[in-house]
């Protein structure tokens, strides 16, 4: 969690408040399951392991390495054991997240309530993913069909952002469970959000029931967790879960009262005519009889709580501003800026007030207000419909259906914007960023090409996105330089050195090949998709070379060999491969607390990149 | 590109004439007589391109073959083959470039202009797309959204000019260079050597090339009163203060620093009670100085030659080009002017008095369907307009296009041109005139005024004198006017109005009857002797009577008010144009005193939907704000 701001508390004698601004996925009930042992899991089979550490082959199919150690949770199916897993604990709302690892060709999946599948798939390179491959929502079955038919209702990652095997990969899952009302299921489970590499690639998908491999054909409101373990090798670690399973707050009894005038600040309503007074079903803008604009609408009701605990208020109120309060204590007040605010509650009744002041005319009526809680993930407790939507932009998407350029500014998330960089977009959908001031590949990413909504739309700022999951190389620093001492430190600008841009040309199918001058030497500098979509190779040819020069070819938080020119880079994020790495003389040196691989270079250098 | 000016010009096409008539309240018996328009003689054409060709443009260059090269904000470049034709072919040669506003054509290859680079494109296997992209000078740029680069226009000795807008910080309304040179013109040889030309730009997208020389115009804001064309000197000052920080580099070609200009003028940096930057207002009672009264004092600084009077002949006026000759009739050698907000294009007649040069501006062609950037000729004497006004907003309310404007060879009565006299003007006209309105001292309206040069955005006209015309002479053949008039003034921006002078074959009026003559210097040389001239008046002391009995106002009223005070640059009356429509004004449900205030100081930040702040109108006098505002009103009763 993290806290923004100052916190003031103040303790009353029912209730604690606290305020403050802060992020509000913080208050969920998060807990990291523990990988020192197989403990929280239910019968492990002797196919689960605990281990430090764990290395897939990028070559060899099935294949996952691991050493002793804690905080790994390794499957390795064998055909005398090859069982799922299972958590002790039972859930129904749940956020998972977690890093995982697949071997070559592997296969294995997430099952929420051990019935609804997020596919895990070795899927490195797919063009067009389907619902089997990883991050899909796996398919559901019926053996009543004929061959062929069996398979629906399968859903596929809106784009495959999949890693290479022996790669940590990330994963996000948004979970609700499907509602009962008795036996009598009311509302499907719905995988809110799935997130891969830090890619949204399901959204608010209903599923109408359990997918293929369920361990069950019915649908409960709580179950356990389950992992797929009969398939293939694929490791864990990191498992971070948030049960919400508690009773949410409601509302009764809603009085609204309607006042006219413009309020920026709360005003003493016992000095205020009533416009109108009336009871409301919900929390909404959408009354009849509201005016435009300068008016204050006033809720009073009753707040049930079931569980104790912090609770916080967000409300949503465009053109105005809003208050909350609890046992008639501010929970936050009438504020342009802030609209949230948090407060300690007992289960109980308490008497509830919510405001809304509208006085930009402008604007549209608009409130909304959301709550969190203990073990409660956030919810709309208002009238859904009393938001507007109307302001937003359309978003243009720039594709690379073929081989494709577009320059923008582009931002890194070291911070800085990088002014002359090229975006290259190719159709194996692996893309990368060229900073054409240092001549540095500066990003890498899988997926869609660019979102170039902040540049087109409207003036814009000059500026577009990776759509994919992106590796990112550090600030831009140049790519070749002199050392004259092997520990001199890296040159971070191109002062001294002559650099000058000189463009790029394209060959017969419109990929680029960079040119630029440092040192009086003409670099051309040639990056191309590697075959199958595994990544990317770049060459870099010097013409009338000088003496001491270098390729900076990576500076990262960890470089390690695997094998004879073949590196993991940052945990495992890409392989670095190096091009005969005999003659080329490869050396990692530390500087400033980063690896740097540095490789000398005459003529010619090149290298690798799998991801 | 333009930012953040205030005003644009409707449709004035059909109406403007109309309006006119009623501003100036001609005798009614007048109305019942026709006046020709400007599309009974300069037609605008489509351009056919491909469905889904996102035409934002950029920059557009004539080639030597007759093919047009067209670039575009989404960064591609097209070659147009047979642009003149009916059914013009588009091949794409470039694409993904960074938002390229201008391109150059020189020995076969193309030179763009990206936002941080000039760039060379050359397709060297002849597949007839680009394959060679070579950069040839990178300019530094900090990434800043505002931070365009226009050009390259191609010196006569090869060699080309670049300029580059201010970036807009926060406190969007003091733009600032933060990184070298912005807000400069930049001089770049094909081998890469750069040199600072001038500096004092702010939002430089009128970049042009005449004769050989280059000029440009600037766009409306801090410092700039209004748009107008100015010749660009090397070692100049154009006169915004934010690119000065950069003189004490070694190879500027000036040292004038911002503190010699704040010491004279303060640049009004005002924060607010919450320490926030604030947008500093005009102050209606306040010692001022103009341009031409700071360049006493600074000798670099540049004033304009011809001023485009802001909401008039334009908000955020573009590219400047020279009538060829044999193209457009009497208007050869003239100076056609673009104007992205209002979608029209001026016209300007430059002379040179004691080696300055100054001139007169009209306008002569709106309607065109998005905001106008850039024209280029085509080789058959057609004009290629190149528009886009997403961000910005435009009197034509498309967001791109391309599109061409043909003569069909009928002759226009129109001012050709307007030249200074050691004692008034001589007006020469495309037609002979109709003496009996020529010879009429009633038949002309002369008044002058200047803008305040200072550091807030924009400035109400200033200083306005009438300056009585006191005789006149019509020449034999009836196509010269000269005129003697008093109480001329160096420097000051004449407003010529000649609304009742008629043409001897149809008595049409004049298509544009206004003129702006910017005054820079007075000639030498003999004067008129009165004996020699008319003296005829037959004006009466009539008074407009616009008030109805009822103080309800209809459109026909109050549209003369809001065409005279520039409402019409940017509101229709019942859609979005560059500003709301007055119907939405209306439903804010404002009184009239506080629409009053909103006209001498507007809230920009109530109309989030719109790019385009409103200037402050502090020139409108109360009496006709109240009837402004009474019709305003008067739209929403009607729901």
């Amino acid at each position: 969690m993290s806290k923004m701001s100052i916190n003031y508390k103040r303790t009353l004698k029912t209730i604690h408040i606290f305020i403050s601004l802060f992020c509000w996925q913080g208050l969920s009930a998060q807990k990291q399951i523990d990988l020192s042992s197989l403990a929280n899991f239910k019968n492990a089979g002797a196919n689960w392991h605990i281990a430090g550490d764990v290395n897939a082959d990028l070559y060899k199919q099935d294949t996952l390495i691991f050493s002793s150690g804690k905080g790994v949770l390794v499957n390795l199916p064998n055909a005398a054991a090859r069982q799922d897993l299972y958590t002790n604990f039972k859930h129904g709302d749940l956020d998972i997240e977690l890093d995982y690892m697949m071997a070559k060709s592997s296969n294995s999946g997430i099952y929420l309530q051990g019935r609804y599948e997020v596919q895990l798939q070795d899927s490195w390179g797919i063009l067009n993913p389907r619902s089997g491959d990883n991050g899909g929502i796996y398919e559901r079955w019926d053996d009543t069909k004929a061959e062929g038919q069996k398979g629906y209702q399968g859903y596929a990652p809106r784009q495959n952002v999949s890693r290479a095997p022996g790669l940590w990969q990330h994963l996000k899952i948004v979970f609700q469970a499907p509602r009962f009302e008795g036996s009598a299921k009311i509302e499907n489970a719905k995988i809110l959000r799935v997130e891969l590499n830090g890619v949204l690639i399901q959204e608010n998908v209903s599923l109408e029931g359990a997918t293929r491999g369920a361990v069950e054909n019915n649908e409960v409101a709580m179950d356990a967790l389950r992992i797929q373990g009969d398939h293939g090798p694929v490791a864990f670690r990191n498992i971070i879960v948030s049960n919400y399973d508690k009773a949410k707050p409601s509302l009764s009894v809603i009085a609204c009262s309607l006042y006219k005038g413009k309020f920026v600040k709360e005003p003493d309503y016992k000095t205020l005519k009533v416009i109108a007074q009336k009871t409301s079903p919900s929390i909404t803008t959408n009354l009849t009889g509201l005016p435009d604009n300068e008016y204050l609408v006033r809720y009073t009701g009753t707040l049930h709580i079931n569980e104790p605990g912090e609770y916080n208020f967000i409300a949503i109120t465009a053109g105005g501003s809003g208050a909350v309060k609890i046992n008639n204590t501010a929970v936050f007040a009438l504020n342009n800026n802030n609209n949230k605010g948090s407060v300690n509650l007992q289960p109980g009744d308490w008497p509830f007030e919510i405001v809304y002041s509208k006085y930009v005319d402008w604007a549209k009526s608009s409130l909304a207000l959301n709550i969190t809680g203990p073990g409660i993930r956030e919810f709309t407790i208002s009238d859904a419909g009393s938001v507007s939507f109307t302001n937003d932009a359309d978003p243009v998407l720039a594709n690379a259906t073929e081989n494709t350029i577009l320059r923008s500014f582009v931002d890194l998330p070291v911070g800085g914007r990088v002014t002359h960089s090229v975006n290259v977009g190719t159709p194996e959908k692996i893309h990368y960023t060229y900073d054409m001031d240092k001549g540095m590949m500066v990003q890498l990413w899988r997926g869609n090409f660019l979102d170039a909504t902040p540049m087109w739309h409207e003036r814009g700022d000059g500026s577009s996105r990776a759509a994919g999951a992106a590796q990112y190389f550090g600030k831009p620093m140049l790519t070749v330089a002199k050392l004259i001492d092997v520990n001199a430190t890296w040159a971070s600008d191109t002062t001294g050195t002559g650099y000058r841009p000189n463009g790029y040309t394209l060959d017969e199918k419109d990929r680029p090949t960079f040119k630029y001058t440092i040192y009086g030497v003409a670099v051309s500098d040639k990056i191309r998709i590697l075959e199958n979509g595994q990544g990317i190779e770049r060459e870099i040819t010097l013409q009338n070379s000088t003496a001491n020069l270098y390729v900076r070819v990576v500076g990262a938080g960890s470089i390690t060999e695997i094998s004879k020119g073949l590196y993991l880079v940052n945990d495992k994020s890409y392989y670095l491969k190096i091009d005969n790495p005999d003659g080329t003389k490869p050396m990692i040196r530390e500087q400033n607390g980063q690896k740097e691989l540095l490789v000398p270079i005459q003529n010619k250098f090149s290298y690798s990149i799998l991801f | 590109m333009k930012l953040y000016t205030s005003t644009i010009a409707a449709t004035i096409g059909k109406y403007f004439i109309f309006c006119c008539f009623a501003i100036f309240s001609l005798p009614s018996s007048l109305f019942a007589q026709e006046a020709a328009k400007e599309e009974d003689f300069f037609k605008i054409n489509k351009m056919r391109s491909p469905e889904g060709t996102l035409l934002e443009v950029g920059g557009l260059c004539t080639l030597p073959n007759g093919d047009l090269a067209v670039t575009t904000r989404r960064g591609d470049v097209f070659i147009v083959e047979n642009p003149t034709s009916a059914k013009p072919y588009f091949r794409k040669f470039a694409s993904g470039l960074h938002e390229v506003l201008g391109v150059a054509y020189k020995n076969g290859s193309l030179y763009v202009t990206q936002r941080g680079e000039l760039t060379r494109l050359f397709d060297s296997n002849m597949d007839g797309k680009a394959d060679v992209f070579e950069t040839v000078y990178a300019w530094p740029i900090s990434g800043n959204y505002h931070e365009y680069s226009f050009g390259p226009k191609l010196a006569p000795d090869g060699s080309f000019f670049v300029t580059l807008n201010l970036g807009f910080p926060g406190a969007w309304w003091h733009p600032e260079s933060f990184v070298p040179w912005r807000g400069w013109t930049l001089h770049i040889y094909d081998d890469g050597r750069v040199e600072p030309w001038a500096a004092g730009m702010r939002s430089p997208c009128g970049i042009s090339m005449i004769d050989g020389e280059l000029f440009y115009t600037d766009n409306q804001g801090d410092w700039v009163g209004s748009g107008s064309i100015m010749p660009v000197k090397k070692g100049a000052f154009m006169g915004h203060p934010a690119s000065l920080v950069w003189t004490n580099q070694p190879n500027s070609p000036l040292k004038l620093t911002q503190q010699e200009i704040f010491a004279k003028i303060n640049p009004r940096i005002e924060f607010g009670p919450d320490s926030q930057q604030v947008k500093p207002e005009n102050k209606v009672n306040e010692k001022f100085m103009t341009e031409f009264e700071m360049k006493k004092f600074i000798p670099e600084l540049q004033l304009p030659a011809v001023w485009l009077p802001h909401g008039i002949l334009g908000i955020s006026t573009s590219e400047i080009v020279k009538i060829p000759k044999g193209v457009f009739g009497p208007f050869e050698d003239q100076l056609l002017v673009g104007d992205q907000g209002q979608s029209k294009i001026s016209r300007v007649f430059m002379e040179k008095v004691n080696g300055e040069l100054q001139g007169c501006a009209w306008d002569f062609r709106s309607g065109f369907q998005s905001g106008i950037v850039r024209l280029a000729w085509g080789t058959d004497g057609s004009l290629f307009i190149g528009e886009t006004n997403r961000g910005w907003g435009s009197a034509g309310d498309a967001n791109e296009g391309l599109q061409r404007l043909t003569w069909n060879k009928r002759l226009p009565f129109e001012m050709r041109t307007v030249k200074a006299m050691p004692d008034g003007f001589e007006i020469e006209f495309t037609k002979p005139v109709d003496k009996k309105y020529a010879e009429d001292l009633a038949s002309y309206d002369i008044e002058s005024y200047i803008y305040k040069y200072h550091g807030v955005y924009g400035s109400p006209p200033v200083n306005t004198q009438k300056c009585p015309v006191k005789g006149v002479k019509v020449s034999e053949d009836g196509l010269k006017v000269r005129l003697i008039v008093s109480n001329l003034r160096q420097y000051y921006i004449h407003i010529i109005k000649l609304d009742n002078i008629r043409d001897k074959e149809n008595s049409y009026t004049l298509v544009h009857p206004t003129g702006y003559y910017t005054l820079n210097n007075i000639p030498e040389g003999a004067k008129l002797a009165m004996a020699t001239v008319s003296i005829k008046n037959t004006a009466k002391a009539v008074t407009a009577k616009t008030t109805s009995p009822t103080g309800t106002y209809t459109y026909a009223q109050i549209k003369p008010l809001l065409t005279k005070y520039t409402c019409v640059a940017c509101h229709n009356p019942d859609k979005k144009q560059v500003g709301p429509g007055f119907i939405d004004v209306a439903k804010r449900n404002y009184s009239i005193d506080k629409i009053l205030q909103l006209i001498k100081n507007p809230q920009p930040q109530n109309w989030p939907g719109y790019a385009t702040p409103m200037a402050p109108m502090p020139q409108v006098p109360a009496a006709d704000a109240k009837k402004i505002a009474a019709w305003i009103n008067s739209l929403a009763v009607k729901k």
